[in-house]
């Protein structure tokens, strides 16, 4: 009966952290030199380039690897093609006809600049990957869902609006987001930017929950304490960075606390790696204008950081986290006068 | 010369006998030649791929379990680039439309195939460093 209980548990751990660093003993550095390799490789023949980035190489993780960082480092987010669609789902979110006829149209002209461009949204990242290993003989599957960043609406949120992968190897599921590794946009030109981040290869289901939300829950790849869309809309915002820094956000759970003037706030995250705690700062948005400041704590005790911080004045504030010049996370506070909380 | 006389019927007969062999091997073996051929004979495949709005330029055939193929032209048109044998299977596939298996019969040689779209549903949303903004209203300010 132990020995079941044992075996159970170690099911149970091993499943909640389907992460990357199961693949510890595998460096990628083969698999993502035939990426390489293949650079600007034509998708007129999907079967030939699947057979291209994967038959060299020997264990499924390795041929999944060197698929998806092909997809994440040759496929460019097309931004016009981005806003268009978008825009016009939320006008015709009322119009179940008129929307199935949009996508109709707008799914041949996606598929064709995806073929001919190399630019895609990312159903269309994900659906390469998808189609890519369904060569290479391996379970990937494509899941939508919901997906928040610093830019996302979450008022106009009305339907699924991201797709990301799905894959199995060696009987467990992991996680990753092509779309969102093959690179950001940049603040300045809005224009896409090939910056590829490893952050979202295999990412750990209970990160990756934070900015994302599958429309089948059976995707986020919980056993117990599922989030609820609920609380994954008050859920903080993470940043690109933080998917290569963090491997758990703990605290604070919620993107908006009402504290009070003084409390005591607390920021709990587990690392990845060690980073020099001297680069950790806030950035704090009053809405007139913007300090930096650093934490009143820093403390990093194995991989576990802790940050502590308190308003001296109230108001109402937007606090980015800052690992050098890295933005990690937002939360947004209400800071009020003790007597003024309970009127 | 008896002997070389009595010889001259006896190679008649022998080349006789020979020449009948012959005949009925011919006879016999030809249909059995015959029916090998049109087994083994191999067809050059041509073909045109279309979806519902017409030809499709791009579509890719392989032979199944090989890294052989061809990609359709301008008009959807494509001619195999090795001579198919009867049960070879060729996939038709393009990005965005299920991939069509055809096996090869003894009369296929034009193939006519429309693909049907895979019912994807686009949509996306892009990640940003643009750091998050809160809206500010009189109530939280």
């Amino acid at each position: 009966m132990r020995l079941i209980l044992f075996i159970y548990a170690t099911l149970f751990v091993s499943q909640i952290y389907a992460q990357k660093s199961d693949f510890k003993h595998l460096d990628f550095k083969k698999a993502d030199s035939i990426a390489l390799a293949y650079k600007d490789a034509s998708l007129h023949n999907l079967s030939r380039l699947s057979y291209q980035l994967t038959s060299d190489l020997n264990t499924d993780a390795e041929k999944f690897r060197a698929i998806y960082k092909w997809v994440c480092t040759n496929i460019a987010n097309d931004y016009s093609q981005y806003s268009k669609n978008k825009r016009k789902r939320y006008k015709l979110k009322d119009d179940s006809l008129e929307l199935n006829g949009w996508n109709t149209s707008f799914r041949k002209i996606a598929f064709r600049k995806l073929v001919k461009d190399h630019k895609a949204t990312c159903t269309g990242y994900a659906y390469l990957v998808k189609e890519l290993s369904k060569y290479a003989k391996l379970e990937c599957e494509m899941v939508n869902g919901y997906a928040k960043t610093g830019n996302t609406n979450i008022e106009k949120m009305v339907a699924p609006n991201h797709s990301w992968n799905a894959i199995k190897l060696k009987g467990k599921w992991y996680l990753c987001d092509p779309t969102w590794a093959s690179g950001i946009q940049d603040p300045e030109t809005l224009q896409f930017v090939f910056k590829y981040n490893d952050g979202f290869f295999l990412t750990q289901p209970k990160l990756f929950a934070v900015n994302h939300h599958p429309e089948d829950s059976k995707w986020l790849l919980f056993d117990q304490h599922q989030p609820t869309y609920q609380d994954f809309i008050d859920a903080p915002i993470l940043y690109g960075e933080a998917y290569n820094m963090l491997s758990n956000h703990d605290l604070p759970n919620q993107m908006h606390q009402d504290v009070l003037k003084h409390e005591t706030i607390t920021f709990k995250y587990k690392l990845q790696h060690v980073i020099d705690t001297k680069k950790v700062h806030f950035l704090i948005d009053n809405g007139h204008k913007l300090m930096k400041a650093t934490p009143k704590q820093i403390n990093l005790k194995h991989k576990q950081l802790t940050l502590e911080h308190s308003f001296s004045s109230t108001g109402f504030y937007d606090l980015h986290v800052f690992v050098g010049d890295d933005i990690i996370s937002t939360y947004t506070f209400k800071v009020t006068r003790l007597s003024k909380a309970k009127p | 010369m008896k002997t070389q006389l009595a010889q001259v019927p006896k190679q008649v007969s022998r080349i006789l006998g020979l020449f009948t062999i012959l005949m009925f091997t011919a006879i016999l073996s030809n249909p059995v030649v015959a029916q090998n051929q049109t087994q083994v004979q191999e067809q050059t495949i041509k073909g045109v791929i279309s979806d519902d709005s017409g030809p499709l330029e791009g579509a890719s055939i392989v032979l199944k379990g090989t890294q052989t193929g061809v990609v359709t032209d301008s008009k959807g048109a494509f001619t195999f680039p090795k001579p198919l044998k009867v049960g070879d299977v060729l996939l038709v596939s393009y990005l965005g439309y299920k991939t069509v298996k055809v096996k090869i019969k003894t009369d296929t040689t034009a193939l006519k195939i429309t693909l049907a779209e895979d019912l994807v549903e686009f949509i996306g949303e892009v990640n940003t460093n643009t750091p998050y903004k809160s809206k500010r209203t009189k109530k939280n300010n």
